[in-house]
């Protein structure tokens, strides 16, 4: 019992940082089918963001969290303006230019940054560490954790209790047929993939002060969350939710039990078999073609 | 043989021909041996360009093959290092630093070059008709197919890495012999290398176009542009892209092979996420329906990445320039360069019509009857 309990919160903190990374990938690819390879990169922007806040204007990273999401938010509204909405039509061409995408941004922080490793203060109200269940357990990581848990909920409110939302699931639904019924289906795509990339900005930005920032970074979130949404199933809420905790679990215990490579190499291989036998997901009753 | 075949058979011998004439022209070790290397890389952008371009299947993992070939080349070659850098009975130096007593058996057919030479090709092979074979019997297709690719580079890659008391692990294998052949040495940094190399991307470059003109081939592109309607006429779609999928690694394999020798090292980076993702960049921008345009663009892209490549800064920009290069070619020009040559030249020959996607399924529909 002893090991089992601190193995289950680390894990639990785990999951937490993949809800948040994932819940925009898989807002963007359950509505849009967009596989948003540059999401990593997003994650990588907010934390740079972060980053920058502290060591430019001062501030401290509870008080840019609202900034960091409406600027990276800006940035993928951009990117969907500017590229992926013409893109619509060949998602295989979506793969490729949002990894172009990722590219751009990896080099222009590389460029304007450097490619040094960066560090972010972690908020000295959430320092330190109180004992759960007689486990020490940072604040910080219960923060993230009730942080993640309440953007999971807003995330379900916006969808199912308000106006957009309920747009937004007839257009996942069918395109043409919530077109006709005067739906501008491009706005909400735009924001659609503005939101999920503010969501992204928001992980790196919270994750900063945990791991160090470099340009990167985003590459190992970007595949951990596909696995998420690869799991959880499209357009089910739920299914991220579950499979960010079994994910986050999973990873917790395998690294815990064998190393590092290894853990990976085997959430992969089974991620492979997954999308083999079952590519809509555990948790999804619809595939979309 | 139409026209257009006549004409496309002489432009590619021509640029075989100008490639295998450089060393007449260069003097230089050193930068024989650098084009040496992008000419590799243009094989493997042929190997990409008949399983994307042609059969439609986005191979994220290419460089999966790749590299099999490359420490298949590797394992031979290190056997046959001088002593001097070996340990006791010719087991490679990097073993004995990890306590390995005797020579894994896997590594012992190696000691035959022959045998080498063909597990080169054919362990990519076989490893694209298994993974080929587990993923189109099951249907998979499009966004699933580049994951599965990708995820299972991943996972070999890290194998690879963790397996370092028999693969030379994150070092991977180096201080290599050279590739001796019937008393005939290739020496890396000679022109022998160079034109062993310009040689077989030659034969790669035609076969490749063979398998395109064959019936096969034109099955293959039936597949890319309408995969459903090649089924209903009865054919075995899984066959055919099984076939593609492997033809293309074992070309892969076959570069694998050759970087070994003009680079001395293998590494587990030559199945990396980034050269895989690159031999995809060179595709789409030299034009992945096209072998030549393919290859062209990979060899002029890498070798711009090497021209820049001495400042660092330099490079970093180069970087940043070719993603947007690729951003604007996936948005404007989906067929590359190749393409955009291709229509330039339609417009200003009219005699013949373009061949033009829809023309490859009816004209596949009306040579052939149903296979089954």
């Amino acid at each position: 019992m002893d090991a089992v309990l601190p193995q289950l919160i680390t894990g639990l903190s785990i999951a937490s940082i993949l809800l948040l990374v994932a819940l925009g990938l898989a807002i963007i690819y359950g509505t849009t089918g967009v596989i948003n390879l540059a999401h990593g990169e997003f994650v990588m922007l907010g934390a740079y963001s972060a980053w920058m806040l502290q060591t430019i204007i001062g501030l401290g990273l509870l008080q840019s969290l609202v900034v960091i999401f409406l600027m990276v938010a800006l940035l993928g509204w951009l990117v969907e303006r500017g590229v992926i909405r013409h893109l619509y039509k060949r998602p295989l061409d979506t793969i490729l230019a949002t990894w172009g995408i990722g590219v751009i941004a990896q080099q222009a922080i590389r460029l304007t940054v450097g490619g040094e490793l960066r560090y972010v203060e972690m908020p000295s109200l959430l320092a330190g560490s109180v004992p759960v269940f007689g486990v020490q357990t940072s604040v910080f990581r219960i923060f993230i954790l009730v942080l993640a848990a309440a953007l999971f909920g807003l995330t379900w409110y916006l969808m199912y209790r308000t106006d957009i939302g309920m747009k937004l699931r007839a257009i996942t639904q069918d395109r043409e047929v919530a077109s006709c019924f005067g739906i501008n289906s491009r706005r909400i795509y735009s924001l659609t993939f503005a939101y999920g990339a503010g969501l992204a900005g928001l992980a790196g930005a919270l994750v900063s002060p945990l791991k160090s920032v470099s340009p990167e970074m985003g590459a190992t979130y970007v595949v951990d969350a596909f696995m998420v949404v690869v799991l959880g199933g499209v357009e089910s809420l739920i299914g991220t939710i579950v499979s960010s905790a079994i994910l986050g679990q999973l990873t917790g215990f395998l690294a815990f039990y064998s190393n590092d490579t290894m853990a990976k190499a085997v959430t992969l291989l089974s991620i492979v078999i997954l999308i083999r036998f079952r590519p809509q997901g555990l948790f999804s009753k619809k595939v979309r073609a | 043989m139409s026209r257009r075949t006549l004409i496309q058979l002489c432009v590619y011998g021509a640029v075989c021909l100008a490639i295998l004439l450089v060393p007449t022209f260069v003097d230089n070790a050193f930068i024989l041996n650098k084009y040496g290397r992008y000419l590799v890389f243009g094989i493997l952008a042929i190997a990409l360009s008949l399983s994307w371009g042609y059969t439609g299947i986005l191979n994220l993992g290419q460089a999966t093959c790749f590299g099999l070939g490359s420490y298949c080349m590797a394992m031979a070659l290190k056997l046959r290092t001088v002593p001097v850098h070996t340990g006791s009975e010719g087991l490679p130096d990097f073993m004995v630093w990890n306590n390995v007593e005797t020579l894994p058996w896997f590594w012992v057919p190696f000691h035959s070059l022959s045998f080498a030479l063909i597990a080169g090709i054919a362990v990519p092979v076989l490893f694209a008709m298994l993974l080929g074979w587990f993923m189109f019997r099951g249907r998979i297709t499009g966004v699933y197919v580049a994951i599965i690719t990708l995820a299972t580079m991943v996972v070999v890659n890290l194998l690879i890495i963790d397996q370092q008391r028999f693969t030379g692990g994150f070092n991977g294998i180096t201080d290599l012999a050279q590739l001796e052949i019937m008393g005939f040495t290739f020496d890396a940094y000679g022109r022998s290398s160079y034109y062993l190399i310009a040689g077989t991307l030659t034969v790669c470059l035609f076969f490749a176009l063979a398998v395109t003109k064959s019936k096969t081939g034109l099955i293959m592109q039936a597949i890319r542009d309408n995969e459903g309607r090649v089924r209903y006429f009865g054919y075995d779609v899984a066959f055919y892209k099984i076939f593609a999928f492997s033809v293309s690694a074992g070309i892969a394999g076959v570069a694998g092979m050759l970087y070994t020798i003009v680079m001395e090292f293998a590494s587990p980076t030559f199945l990396g996420v980034s050269l895989s993702l690159s031999v995809v960049i060179w595709c789409a921008v030299g034009g992945r329906q096209s072998l030549l345009g393919a290859m062209l663009g990979a060899i002029f892209v890498t070798g711009m990445q090497g021209a820049l490549s001495e400042s660092e800064a330099f490079l970093d920009t180069w970087m940043l320039i070719m993603g947007f290069v690729f951003v604007l070619v996936v948005l404007l020009l989906p067929k590359g360069l190749a393409g955009a040559v291709e229509m330039l030249v339609d417009r200003l020959f009219k005699h013949e019509k373009p061949q033009s996607e829809r023309t490859a399924l009816s004209q596949a529909a009306s040579q052939t009857g149903p296979a089954q």
